[in-house]
Protein backbone atom coordinates (compact mmCIF):
# COMPACT_ATOMS: atom_id res chain seq x y z
CA UNK A 1 0.00 0.00 0.00
CA UNK A 2 2.39 2.71 -1.11
CA UNK A 3 1.88 6.23 0.12
CA UNK A 4 2.88 8.41 -2.81
CA UNK A 5 3.62 12.12 -3.04
CA UNK A 6 3.64 13.64 -6.53
CA UNK A 7 5.33 16.97 -7.11
CA UNK A 8 3.46 19.21 -9.51
CA UNK A 9 4.26 22.63 -10.84
CA UNK A 10 2.21 25.19 -12.66
CA UNK A 11 4.13 26.57 -15.63
CA UNK A 12 3.44 28.98 -18.48
CA UNK A 13 1.90 27.13 -21.41
CA UNK A 14 4.70 25.82 -23.61
CA UNK A 15 2.81 27.03 -26.66
CA UNK A 16 2.61 30.63 -25.47
CA UNK A 17 5.35 33.25 -25.46
CA UNK A 18 7.23 33.15 -22.19
CA UNK A 19 8.81 36.27 -20.71
CA UNK A 20 10.93 37.37 -17.77
CA UNK A 21 10.07 40.33 -15.56
CA UNK A 22 12.23 43.30 -16.50
CA UNK A 23 12.78 44.37 -12.91
CA UNK A 24 14.06 41.18 -11.26
CA UNK A 25 14.42 38.71 -14.18
CA UNK A 26 12.06 36.20 -12.59
CA UNK A 27 9.38 34.48 -14.61
CA UNK A 28 6.55 36.78 -15.68
CA UNK A 29 3.65 34.54 -14.73
CA UNK A 30 1.02 36.99 -15.88
CA UNK A 31 2.22 37.09 -19.47
CA UNK A 32 1.15 33.58 -20.41
CA UNK A 33 -1.58 31.03 -19.77
CA UNK A 34 -0.71 28.84 -16.82
CA UNK A 35 -1.05 25.08 -17.07
CA UNK A 36 -0.10 21.98 -15.12
CA UNK A 37 3.32 21.04 -16.50
CA UNK A 38 2.88 18.20 -18.95
CA UNK A 39 5.61 16.10 -17.38
CA UNK A 40 3.75 16.35 -14.06
CA UNK A 41 0.63 14.92 -15.67
CA UNK A 42 2.76 11.91 -16.44
CA UNK A 43 4.09 11.83 -12.88
CA UNK A 44 0.51 11.90 -11.57
CA UNK A 45 -0.49 9.17 -14.05
CA UNK A 46 2.36 6.95 -12.86
CA UNK A 47 1.38 7.47 -9.23
CA UNK A 48 -2.24 6.60 -10.04
CA UNK A 49 -1.16 3.46 -11.89
CA UNK A 50 0.87 2.31 -8.90
CA UNK A 51 -2.03 3.14 -6.60
CA UNK A 52 -4.50 1.25 -8.77
CA UNK A 53 -2.26 -1.81 -8.80
CA UNK A 54 -1.83 -1.98 -5.05
CA UNK A 55 -4.08 0.66 -3.48
CA UNK A 56 -2.37 3.32 -1.39
CA UNK A 57 -2.82 7.05 -1.40
CA UNK A 58 -1.64 9.80 -3.73
CA UNK A 59 -0.91 13.26 -2.38
CA UNK A 60 -0.19 16.11 -4.75
CA UNK A 61 2.36 18.65 -3.57
CA UNK A 62 2.67 22.02 -5.23
CA UNK A 63 4.80 25.03 -4.40
CA UNK A 64 3.54 28.08 -6.23
CA UNK A 65 1.41 31.19 -6.12
CA UNK A 66 -2.32 31.15 -5.35
CA UNK A 67 -3.39 30.58 -8.92
CA UNK A 68 -1.50 27.27 -8.95
CA UNK A 69 -4.72 25.84 -7.45
CA UNK A 70 -5.84 25.25 -11.06
CA UNK A 71 -2.91 22.89 -11.61
CA UNK A 72 -3.66 21.17 -8.31
CA UNK A 73 -7.34 20.76 -9.31
CA UNK A 74 -6.31 19.11 -12.53
CA UNK A 75 -4.11 16.60 -10.70
CA UNK A 76 -6.94 15.90 -8.25
CA UNK A 77 -9.46 15.49 -11.05
CA UNK A 78 -7.16 12.92 -12.67
CA UNK A 79 -7.60 10.90 -9.46
CA UNK A 80 -5.11 12.01 -6.78
CA UNK A 81 -6.59 11.87 -3.27
CA UNK A 82 -5.49 15.11 -1.62
CA UNK A 83 -3.16 18.02 -2.02
CA UNK A 84 -0.73 20.26 -0.18
CA UNK A 85 -0.25 23.73 -1.59
CA UNK A 86 2.67 25.79 -0.30
CA UNK A 87 1.93 29.36 -1.22
CA UNK A 88 3.93 32.25 0.20
CA UNK A 89 4.95 35.61 -1.23
CA UNK A 90 8.40 35.20 0.29
CA UNK A 91 9.08 32.26 -2.04
CA UNK A 92 9.10 34.52 -5.10
CA UNK A 93 12.39 34.08 -6.96
CA UNK A 94 13.60 31.13 -4.88
CA UNK A 95 16.37 29.08 -6.44
CA UNK A 96 16.36 25.30 -6.75
CA UNK A 97 18.11 24.73 -3.42
CA UNK A 98 15.51 26.77 -1.54
CA UNK A 99 12.68 25.14 -3.50
CA UNK A 100 13.99 21.68 -2.63
CA UNK A 101 14.18 22.63 1.06
CA UNK A 102 10.59 23.82 1.07
CA UNK A 103 9.40 20.69 -0.74
CA UNK A 104 11.35 18.47 1.65
CA UNK A 105 9.75 20.23 4.62
CA UNK A 106 6.29 19.82 3.10
CA UNK A 107 6.87 16.13 2.41
CA UNK A 108 7.81 15.81 6.09
CA UNK A 109 4.19 16.62 6.91
CA UNK A 110 2.88 13.57 5.06
CA UNK A 111 3.09 10.50 7.26
CA UNK A 112 4.87 7.38 6.06
CA UNK A 113 5.83 8.45 2.54
CA UNK A 114 6.98 5.50 0.45
CA UNK A 115 7.54 7.17 -2.88
CA UNK A 116 8.05 10.69 -4.17
CA UNK A 117 7.42 11.06 -7.90
CA UNK A 118 8.46 14.15 -9.84
CA UNK A 119 8.90 15.09 -13.46
CA UNK A 120 12.54 15.07 -14.58
CA UNK A 121 12.46 18.81 -15.20
CA UNK A 122 9.93 21.62 -15.38
CA UNK A 123 9.33 23.08 -18.81
CA UNK A 124 9.94 26.65 -17.60
CA UNK A 125 13.09 26.56 -15.42
CA UNK A 126 14.50 23.37 -16.99
CA UNK A 127 17.01 22.98 -14.15
CA UNK A 128 16.18 19.34 -13.63
CA UNK A 129 18.01 19.21 -10.30
CA UNK A 130 15.18 19.49 -7.76
CA UNK A 131 14.43 15.73 -7.58
CA UNK A 132 18.09 14.94 -6.87
CA UNK A 133 18.42 17.73 -4.29
CA UNK A 134 15.24 16.56 -2.65
CA UNK A 135 16.49 12.98 -2.38
CA UNK A 136 19.65 14.31 -0.73
CA UNK A 137 17.68 16.42 1.76
CA UNK A 138 15.29 13.57 2.59
CA UNK A 139 18.07 11.02 2.78
CA UNK A 140 16.31 8.82 0.23
CA UNK A 141 17.74 7.06 -2.81
CA UNK A 142 17.20 8.89 -6.08
CA UNK A 143 16.11 7.15 -9.26
CA UNK A 144 15.92 9.87 -11.86
CA UNK A 145 15.00 9.98 -15.57
CA UNK A 146 12.80 6.92 -15.29
CA UNK A 147 11.07 5.68 -18.41
CA UNK A 148 9.66 2.70 -16.60
CA UNK A 149 8.85 2.17 -12.93
CA UNK A 150 7.98 -1.07 -11.16
CA UNK A 151 7.08 -1.17 -7.49
CA UNK A 152 7.45 -4.59 -5.95
CA UNK A 153 6.77 -4.86 -2.24
CA UNK A 154 9.33 -2.69 -0.53
CA UNK A 155 11.57 -2.14 -3.54
CA UNK A 156 11.29 -0.07 -6.67
CA UNK A 157 12.91 -0.77 -10.03
CA UNK A 158 13.49 1.85 -12.65
CA UNK A 159 14.74 1.93 -16.22
CA UNK A 160 16.75 5.12 -16.31
CA UNK A 161 17.24 6.61 -19.74
CA UNK A 162 19.70 9.39 -20.46
CA UNK A 163 21.76 10.39 -23.46
CA UNK A 164 24.47 8.00 -22.25
CA UNK A 165 22.17 5.02 -22.42
CA UNK A 166 19.88 2.88 -20.35
CA UNK A 167 20.58 1.87 -16.76
CA UNK A 168 18.50 -0.40 -14.56
CA UNK A 169 18.23 0.82 -11.00
CA UNK A 170 16.74 -0.71 -7.90
CA UNK A 171 16.27 0.80 -4.48
CA UNK A 172 14.44 0.13 -1.26
CA UNK A 173 11.47 2.30 -0.39
CA UNK A 174 11.13 5.11 0.47
CA UNK A 175 12.69 6.66 -2.63
CA UNK A 176 12.53 9.65 -4.93
CA UNK A 177 11.77 9.05 -8.61
CA UNK A 178 11.74 11.45 -11.52
CA UNK A 179 10.04 10.42 -14.74
CA UNK A 180 10.63 11.32 -18.40
CA UNK A 181 8.17 11.91 -21.20
CA UNK A 182 8.35 8.25 -22.24
CA UNK A 183 6.92 6.95 -18.98
CA UNK A 184 3.23 6.85 -20.00
CA UNK A 185 0.31 8.64 -21.62
CA UNK A 186 -1.55 10.63 -18.99
CA UNK A 187 -5.32 10.12 -18.70
CA UNK A 188 -7.85 12.87 -19.35
CA UNK A 189 -9.86 13.92 -16.32
CA UNK A 190 -13.37 12.43 -16.46
CA UNK A 191 -16.51 14.32 -15.54
CA UNK A 192 -16.76 12.19 -12.41
CA UNK A 193 -13.15 12.93 -11.50
CA UNK A 194 -13.64 16.65 -12.03
CA UNK A 195 -16.71 16.71 -9.79
CA UNK A 196 -15.02 14.55 -7.14
CA UNK A 197 -11.98 16.86 -7.10
CA UNK A 198 -14.14 19.66 -5.74
CA UNK A 199 -14.54 17.80 -2.47
CA UNK A 200 -10.94 16.64 -2.04
CA UNK A 201 -8.94 18.30 0.72
CA UNK A 202 -6.28 20.86 -0.18
CA UNK A 203 -4.08 21.97 2.70
CA UNK A 204 -2.57 25.41 2.13
CA UNK A 205 0.65 26.15 3.98
CA UNK A 206 3.06 29.04 4.31
CA UNK A 207 6.82 28.88 4.74
CA UNK A 208 6.38 29.64 8.44
CA UNK A 209 3.92 26.70 8.80
CA UNK A 210 6.64 24.44 7.47
CA UNK A 211 9.21 25.77 9.91
CA UNK A 212 11.51 26.89 7.12
CA UNK A 213 13.53 30.03 7.86
CA UNK A 214 12.36 32.87 5.63
CA UNK A 215 16.03 33.89 5.34
CA UNK A 216 16.69 30.74 3.31
CA UNK A 217 14.16 31.38 0.54
CA UNK A 218 13.26 34.03 -2.00
CA UNK A 219 15.13 36.00 -4.60
CA UNK A 220 17.42 37.78 -2.14
CA UNK A 221 18.66 34.50 -0.69
CA UNK A 222 19.21 32.65 -3.95
CA UNK A 223 22.71 31.26 -4.44
CA UNK A 224 22.93 32.70 -7.92
CA UNK A 225 21.73 36.00 -9.32
CA UNK A 226 20.60 36.84 -12.82
CA UNK A 227 22.39 40.09 -13.69
CA UNK A 228 21.02 40.61 -17.15
CA UNK A 229 18.54 39.00 -19.51
CA UNK A 230 17.75 39.66 -23.14
CA UNK A 231 14.99 38.16 -25.26
CA UNK A 232 16.02 35.59 -27.79
CA UNK A 233 16.90 37.35 -31.07
CA UNK A 234 14.28 36.71 -33.76
CA UNK A 235 15.11 34.01 -36.24
CA UNK A 236 16.92 35.41 -39.25
CA UNK A 237 15.71 34.56 -42.70
CA UNK A 238 17.38 31.44 -44.03
CA UNK A 239 19.70 31.29 -46.99
CA UNK A 240 17.84 30.50 -50.18
CA UNK A 241 19.34 28.20 -52.74
CA UNK A 242 17.90 28.21 -56.25
CA UNK A 243 18.29 24.90 -57.94
CA UNK A 244 19.88 25.31 -61.32
CA UNK A 245 20.91 21.72 -61.59
CA UNK A 246 23.50 22.14 -58.86
CA UNK A 247 21.16 22.50 -55.83
CA UNK A 248 22.53 19.41 -54.14
CA UNK A 249 26.10 20.61 -54.42
CA UNK A 250 25.19 24.01 -53.02
CA UNK A 251 23.44 22.47 -50.02
CA UNK A 252 26.45 20.24 -49.41
CA UNK A 253 28.75 23.26 -49.62
CA UNK A 254 26.60 25.11 -47.11
CA UNK A 255 26.62 22.18 -44.70
CA UNK A 256 30.42 21.85 -45.07
CA UNK A 257 30.70 25.59 -44.37
CA UNK A 258 28.75 25.08 -41.15
CA UNK A 259 31.05 22.14 -40.32
CA UNK A 260 28.00 19.87 -40.22
CA UNK A 261 29.33 17.39 -42.73
CA UNK B 1 -29.96 32.82 -14.16
CA UNK B 2 -26.26 32.31 -14.62
CA UNK B 3 -25.02 31.72 -18.15
CA UNK B 4 -21.28 31.48 -17.54
CA UNK B 5 -19.98 27.93 -17.35
CA UNK B 6 -18.66 26.75 -14.00
CA UNK B 7 -14.99 25.95 -13.47
CA UNK B 8 -15.88 22.24 -13.56
CA UNK B 9 -17.80 22.53 -16.84
CA UNK B 10 -14.90 24.40 -18.43
CA UNK B 11 -12.47 21.80 -17.14
CA UNK B 12 -14.62 19.04 -18.63
CA UNK B 13 -14.60 20.83 -21.99
CA UNK B 14 -10.80 21.18 -21.76
CA UNK B 15 -10.47 17.49 -21.02
CA UNK B 16 -12.54 16.62 -24.12
CA UNK B 17 -10.51 19.09 -26.20
CA UNK B 18 -7.30 17.41 -25.08
CA UNK B 19 -8.59 13.92 -25.82
CA UNK B 20 -10.12 14.79 -29.21
CA UNK B 21 -7.26 17.01 -30.41
CA UNK B 22 -4.90 14.06 -30.05
CA UNK B 23 -7.27 11.56 -31.71
CA UNK B 24 -7.10 12.54 -35.42
CA UNK B 25 -10.89 12.58 -35.62
CA UNK B 26 -10.93 13.51 -39.33
CA UNK B 27 -9.35 10.17 -40.19
CA UNK B 28 -11.72 8.36 -37.84
CA UNK B 29 -14.68 10.08 -39.56
CA UNK B 30 -13.44 9.16 -43.04
CA UNK B 31 -13.06 5.53 -42.04
CA UNK B 32 -16.48 5.56 -40.38
CA UNK B 33 -17.92 6.87 -43.65
CA UNK B 34 -16.33 3.90 -45.39
CA UNK B 35 -18.07 1.47 -43.06
CA UNK B 36 -14.95 0.85 -41.01
CA UNK B 37 -16.24 1.32 -37.48
CA UNK B 38 -13.41 0.12 -35.28
CA UNK B 39 -11.48 3.43 -34.86
CA UNK B 40 -14.77 5.23 -34.25
CA UNK B 41 -15.90 2.70 -31.67
CA UNK B 42 -12.55 2.96 -29.94
CA UNK B 43 -13.00 6.74 -29.75
CA UNK B 44 -16.56 6.14 -28.52
CA UNK B 45 -15.27 4.05 -25.63
CA UNK B 46 -12.60 6.61 -24.74
CA UNK B 47 -15.22 9.36 -24.64
CA UNK B 48 -17.41 7.08 -22.52
CA UNK B 49 -14.52 6.67 -20.07
CA UNK B 50 -14.45 10.41 -19.44
CA UNK B 51 -18.21 10.33 -18.98
CA UNK B 52 -19.82 11.65 -22.18
CA UNK B 53 -22.26 8.76 -22.64
CA UNK B 54 -23.19 8.73 -18.93
CA UNK B 55 -24.05 12.42 -18.54
CA UNK B 56 -27.80 12.17 -19.17
CA UNK B 57 -28.19 8.67 -17.72
CA UNK B 58 -29.70 8.77 -14.21
CA UNK B 59 -27.59 7.66 -11.28
CA UNK B 60 -29.75 4.61 -10.53
CA UNK B 61 -28.79 3.34 -14.02
CA UNK B 62 -25.07 3.83 -13.31
CA UNK B 63 -25.05 7.20 -15.01
CA UNK B 64 -23.88 10.59 -13.83
CA UNK B 65 -27.30 12.26 -13.72
CA UNK B 66 -25.74 15.48 -14.95
CA UNK B 67 -27.75 18.35 -16.40
CA UNK B 68 -28.47 19.58 -19.89
CA UNK B 69 -25.74 22.22 -19.53
CA UNK B 70 -23.12 19.49 -19.18
CA UNK B 71 -24.66 17.73 -22.16
CA UNK B 72 -24.35 20.91 -24.22
CA UNK B 73 -20.73 21.36 -23.13
CA UNK B 74 -19.93 17.84 -24.34
CA UNK B 75 -21.89 18.01 -27.60
CA UNK B 76 -20.36 21.36 -28.51
CA UNK B 77 -16.95 19.66 -28.31
CA UNK B 78 -18.19 16.61 -30.29
CA UNK B 79 -19.38 19.00 -33.00
CA UNK B 80 -16.19 21.02 -32.94
CA UNK B 81 -14.09 17.93 -33.54
CA UNK B 82 -16.53 16.31 -35.96
CA UNK B 83 -16.85 13.04 -34.03
CA UNK B 84 -18.86 10.45 -36.00
CA UNK B 85 -21.49 8.11 -34.57
CA UNK B 86 -25.06 8.12 -33.22
CA UNK B 87 -24.18 10.41 -30.30
CA UNK B 88 -27.42 12.37 -30.23
CA UNK B 89 -29.59 9.24 -30.36
CA UNK B 90 -27.60 7.40 -27.71
CA UNK B 91 -26.36 10.00 -25.24
CA UNK B 92 -28.99 12.75 -25.53
CA UNK B 93 -32.35 11.25 -26.60
CA UNK B 94 -32.46 7.66 -25.32
CA UNK B 95 -31.74 8.40 -21.62
CA UNK B 96 -34.79 10.71 -21.56
CA UNK B 97 -36.98 8.31 -23.57
CA UNK B 98 -37.06 5.35 -21.24
CA UNK B 99 -35.82 4.23 -17.86
CA UNK B 100 -34.48 0.79 -18.56
CA UNK B 101 -31.50 -1.28 -17.54
CA UNK B 102 -30.07 -0.90 -21.03
CA UNK B 103 -29.11 2.64 -20.00
CA UNK B 104 -26.33 1.15 -17.89
CA UNK B 105 -24.83 -0.09 -21.15
CA UNK B 106 -25.21 3.38 -22.64
CA UNK B 107 -23.41 4.92 -19.65
CA UNK B 108 -20.58 2.40 -19.94
CA UNK B 109 -20.16 3.13 -23.64
CA UNK B 110 -21.12 -0.42 -24.64
CA UNK B 111 -24.56 0.29 -26.09
CA UNK B 112 -25.09 2.41 -29.19
CA UNK B 113 -28.61 3.44 -30.10
CA UNK B 114 -30.22 4.49 -33.35
CA UNK B 115 -33.60 6.21 -33.34
CA UNK B 116 -36.24 6.92 -35.91
CA UNK B 117 -38.62 9.68 -35.00
CA UNK B 118 -41.23 10.54 -37.58
CA UNK B 119 -41.36 13.05 -39.13
CA UNK B 120 -38.27 14.78 -37.68
CA UNK B 121 -35.83 11.89 -38.01
CA UNK B 122 -37.16 9.85 -40.93
CA UNK B 123 -34.06 7.70 -41.36
CA UNK B 124 -32.05 5.81 -38.78
CA UNK B 125 -28.48 6.97 -38.20
CA UNK B 126 -25.77 4.30 -38.00
CA UNK B 127 -28.44 1.61 -37.58
CA UNK B 128 -25.96 -1.06 -38.70
CA UNK B 129 -23.59 -0.45 -35.83
CA UNK B 130 -26.22 0.41 -33.19
CA UNK B 131 -27.47 -2.47 -31.05
CA UNK B 132 -30.52 -0.68 -29.69
CA UNK B 133 -32.94 0.41 -32.43
CA UNK B 134 -36.12 2.20 -31.54
CA UNK B 135 -38.74 3.89 -33.67
CA UNK B 136 -40.74 6.49 -31.77
CA UNK B 137 -44.33 6.39 -32.94
CA UNK B 138 -46.37 8.87 -30.90
CA UNK B 139 -46.06 7.51 -27.38
CA UNK B 140 -45.24 3.99 -28.60
CA UNK B 141 -41.68 2.78 -28.78
CA UNK B 142 -41.20 0.08 -31.41
CA UNK B 143 -38.16 -1.93 -32.31
CA UNK B 144 -37.09 -1.58 -35.91
CA UNK B 145 -34.87 -3.48 -38.23
CA UNK B 146 -32.47 -1.63 -40.51
CA UNK B 147 -33.47 -1.79 -44.17
CA UNK B 148 -31.84 -0.32 -47.25
CA UNK B 149 -28.83 1.94 -46.73
CA UNK B 150 -29.44 5.45 -48.02
CA UNK B 151 -27.05 8.05 -49.29
CA UNK B 152 -26.93 11.35 -47.45
CA UNK B 153 -25.11 14.64 -47.75
CA UNK B 154 -22.70 13.73 -44.94
CA UNK B 155 -20.91 10.47 -45.68
CA UNK B 156 -19.94 10.00 -42.05
CA UNK B 157 -23.64 9.97 -41.11
CA UNK B 158 -24.68 6.55 -42.42
CA UNK B 159 -28.43 6.46 -42.83
CA UNK B 160 -30.75 3.47 -43.10
CA UNK B 161 -34.39 2.84 -43.74
CA UNK B 162 -36.10 1.74 -40.57
CA UNK B 163 -38.67 -1.05 -40.74
CA UNK B 164 -40.74 -0.81 -37.51
CA UNK B 165 -41.75 -3.93 -35.63
CA UNK B 166 -43.45 -4.63 -32.29
CA UNK B 167 -44.18 -2.12 -29.59
CA UNK B 168 -41.73 -2.76 -26.74
CA UNK B 169 -42.58 0.09 -24.42
CA UNK B 170 -44.37 3.36 -24.23
CA UNK B 171 -43.17 6.81 -23.34
CA UNK B 172 -46.00 9.03 -22.10
CA UNK B 173 -44.04 12.22 -22.68
CA UNK B 174 -41.38 11.89 -25.37
CA UNK B 175 -41.05 15.70 -25.58
CA UNK B 176 -38.13 15.88 -23.21
CA UNK B 177 -36.14 13.33 -25.24
CA UNK B 178 -36.87 15.19 -28.44
CA UNK B 179 -35.87 18.55 -26.99
CA UNK B 180 -32.72 17.11 -25.50
CA UNK B 181 -31.79 15.68 -28.92
CA UNK B 182 -32.62 18.93 -30.73
CA UNK B 183 -30.51 20.84 -28.22
CA UNK B 184 -27.61 18.39 -28.58
CA UNK B 185 -27.85 18.97 -32.32
CA UNK B 186 -27.76 22.73 -31.76
CA UNK B 187 -24.68 22.33 -29.59
CA UNK B 188 -22.97 20.23 -32.25
CA UNK B 189 -23.80 22.87 -34.85
CA UNK B 190 -22.37 25.58 -32.61
CA UNK B 191 -19.18 23.55 -32.18
CA UNK B 192 -18.92 22.77 -35.90
CA UNK B 193 -19.41 26.47 -36.68
CA UNK B 194 -16.63 27.37 -34.27
CA UNK B 195 -14.31 24.84 -35.89
CA UNK B 196 -15.09 26.26 -39.34
CA UNK B 197 -14.40 29.80 -38.11
CA UNK B 198 -11.14 28.83 -36.38
CA UNK B 199 -9.81 27.01 -39.44
CA UNK B 200 -10.87 29.86 -41.74
CA UNK B 201 -9.11 32.41 -39.53
CA UNK B 202 -5.98 30.23 -39.46
CA UNK B 203 -6.07 29.95 -43.22
CA UNK B 204 -6.65 33.67 -43.76
CA UNK B 205 -3.54 34.34 -41.67
CA UNK B 206 -1.47 31.92 -43.69
CA UNK B 207 -2.52 32.24 -47.30
CA UNK B 208 -0.67 34.97 -49.20
CA UNK B 209 -2.12 36.68 -52.26
CA UNK B 210 -1.10 39.96 -53.89
CA UNK B 211 1.88 40.13 -51.56
CA UNK B 212 0.04 39.85 -48.26
CA UNK B 213 -1.94 37.39 -46.20
CA UNK B 214 -5.56 37.38 -47.28
CA UNK B 215 -6.67 38.07 -43.70
CA UNK B 216 -5.28 41.58 -44.10
CA UNK B 217 -7.91 42.39 -46.71
CA UNK B 218 -10.88 44.09 -45.17
CA UNK B 219 -13.38 42.18 -47.28
CA UNK B 220 -12.12 38.88 -45.82
CA UNK B 221 -12.04 40.31 -42.30
CA UNK B 222 -15.66 41.36 -42.59
CA UNK B 223 -16.75 37.94 -43.77
CA UNK B 224 -15.11 36.30 -40.78
CA UNK B 225 -16.30 38.95 -38.33
CA UNK B 226 -19.89 38.33 -39.44
CA UNK B 227 -19.49 34.63 -38.71
CA UNK B 228 -17.91 35.33 -35.31
CA UNK B 229 -20.82 37.62 -34.41
CA UNK B 230 -23.46 35.08 -35.42
CA UNK B 231 -21.78 32.29 -33.48
CA UNK B 232 -21.30 34.56 -30.49
CA UNK B 233 -25.02 35.36 -30.49
CA UNK B 234 -26.08 31.74 -30.96
CA UNK B 235 -23.97 30.55 -27.99
CA UNK B 236 -26.07 32.11 -25.20
CA UNK B 237 -29.27 30.78 -26.78
CA UNK B 238 -27.86 27.25 -26.73
CA UNK B 239 -26.64 27.48 -23.13
CA UNK B 240 -29.84 29.32 -22.15
CA UNK B 241 -31.99 26.51 -23.56
CA UNK B 242 -29.95 24.04 -21.51
CA UNK B 243 -30.64 26.08 -18.38
CA UNK B 244 -34.35 26.04 -19.30
CA UNK B 245 -34.24 22.24 -19.64
CA UNK B 246 -32.60 21.93 -16.22
CA UNK B 247 -34.46 24.61 -14.33
CA UNK B 248 -37.75 24.75 -16.14
CA UNK B 249 -39.09 27.36 -18.53
CA UNK B 250 -40.58 27.40 -22.00
CA UNK B 251 -38.41 24.51 -23.14
CA UNK B 252 -39.74 23.95 -26.70
CA UNK B 253 -39.44 27.66 -27.48
CA UNK B 254 -35.94 28.01 -26.07
CA UNK B 255 -34.63 24.80 -27.62
CA UNK B 256 -36.04 25.70 -31.02
CA UNK B 257 -34.69 29.25 -30.87
CA UNK B 258 -31.27 27.83 -30.01
CA UNK B 259 -31.45 25.28 -32.83
CA UNK B 260 -32.47 27.90 -35.42
CA UNK B 261 -29.73 30.33 -34.38
CA UNK B 262 -27.02 27.68 -34.10
CA UNK B 263 -27.88 26.15 -37.47
CA UNK B 264 -27.99 29.55 -39.20
CA UNK B 265 -24.67 30.56 -37.65
CA UNK B 266 -23.01 27.24 -38.50
CA UNK B 267 -24.34 27.37 -42.04
CA UNK B 268 -22.92 30.86 -42.50
CA UNK B 269 -19.62 29.60 -41.06
CA UNK B 270 -19.66 26.78 -43.60
CA UNK B 271 -20.41 29.03 -46.60
CA UNK B 272 -17.88 31.61 -45.50
CA UNK B 273 -15.31 28.98 -44.64
CA UNK B 274 -15.53 27.55 -48.12
CA UNK B 275 -15.21 30.98 -49.67
CA UNK B 276 -12.19 31.95 -47.55
CA UNK B 277 -10.46 28.65 -48.22
CA UNK B 278 -10.97 28.97 -51.96
CA UNK B 279 -10.47 25.92 -54.13
CA UNK B 280 -8.53 23.94 -51.50
CA UNK B 281 -11.74 23.72 -49.45
CA UNK B 282 -13.40 21.68 -52.19
CA UNK B 283 -10.77 18.98 -52.25
CA UNK B 284 -11.34 15.63 -50.59
CA UNK B 285 -7.83 15.84 -49.06
CA UNK B 286 -8.74 18.91 -47.01
CA UNK B 287 -10.88 18.22 -43.94
CA UNK B 288 -13.07 21.29 -44.52
CA UNK B 289 -15.53 19.25 -46.58
CA UNK B 290 -16.25 16.94 -43.62
CA UNK B 291 -17.56 19.87 -41.59
CA UNK B 292 -19.39 21.49 -44.51
CA UNK B 293 -21.35 18.29 -45.02
CA UNK B 294 -21.91 17.77 -41.31
CA UNK B 295 -23.41 21.25 -40.87
CA UNK B 296 -25.76 20.74 -43.79
CA UNK B 297 -26.88 17.35 -42.48
CA UNK B 298 -27.35 18.47 -38.86
CA UNK B 299 -29.41 21.45 -40.00
CA UNK B 300 -32.04 19.06 -41.34
CA UNK B 301 -32.22 16.52 -38.53
CA UNK B 302 -34.12 16.51 -35.23
CA UNK B 303 -36.50 18.97 -36.81
CA UNK B 304 -36.04 21.19 -39.83
CA UNK B 305 -35.39 24.88 -39.47
CA UNK B 306 -39.01 25.49 -40.57
CA UNK B 307 -40.32 23.21 -37.82
CA UNK B 308 -38.24 24.94 -35.15
CA UNK B 309 -39.19 28.39 -36.40
CA UNK B 310 -42.85 27.40 -36.22
CA UNK B 311 -42.42 26.29 -32.61
CA UNK B 312 -40.91 29.67 -31.73
CA UNK B 313 -43.77 31.39 -33.54
CA UNK B 314 -46.40 29.32 -31.73
CA UNK B 315 -44.84 30.19 -28.39
CA UNK B 316 -44.72 33.89 -29.24
CA UNK B 317 -48.33 33.89 -30.36
CA UNK B 318 -49.36 32.16 -27.16
CA UNK B 319 -47.83 35.12 -25.41
CA UNK B 320 -45.31 33.21 -23.37
CA UNK B 321 -42.68 35.90 -23.85
CA UNK B 322 -41.13 36.83 -20.56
Amino acid sequence: MPNIVVLVKQVPDTYSERKLNESDHTLDRESADAVLDEINERAVEEALKIKEASEGEVTVLCVGPDRATDAIRKALSMGADKAIHVSDESLHGSDMVATAKVIAAAIGRVEGVDLVIAGNEASDGRGGAVPAMLAELLGMPQLTHARQVTVDGSTVQVDRETEEGLTHLEAGLPAVISVTEKINEPRYPSFKGIMAAKKKPVETLTVADLGVDAGEVGLANAWSTVLEAAPKPPRTAGQRVDDEGDGGTKIAEYLVGQKLI
Amino acid sequence: MRFALSAEQRQFAESLTGLLSAADVATVARRWAGGEHEPGLKLWRRLAEVGVTALAVPEHRDGLGAGAVELVVAFERLGYHGVPGPWTDTAAALPALLDDELLAGVAAGETLASLRWDPHVPHALDADVADTRIAVDGTDLRVFTPGRSLSGVDGSRRLFEAVPGDVIASCPDPGRAFDQAALATAAQLLGAGRWLLDRSVDYARQRVQYGRTIGEFQAVKHLLADVATRLELAGPLVYGAAVALDAGGDVPRDVSAARVAAADAAYLAARTGLQVHGAIGYTAEHPLGLWLAKVRALTGTWGTQAFHRSRVLTALRAGSVR
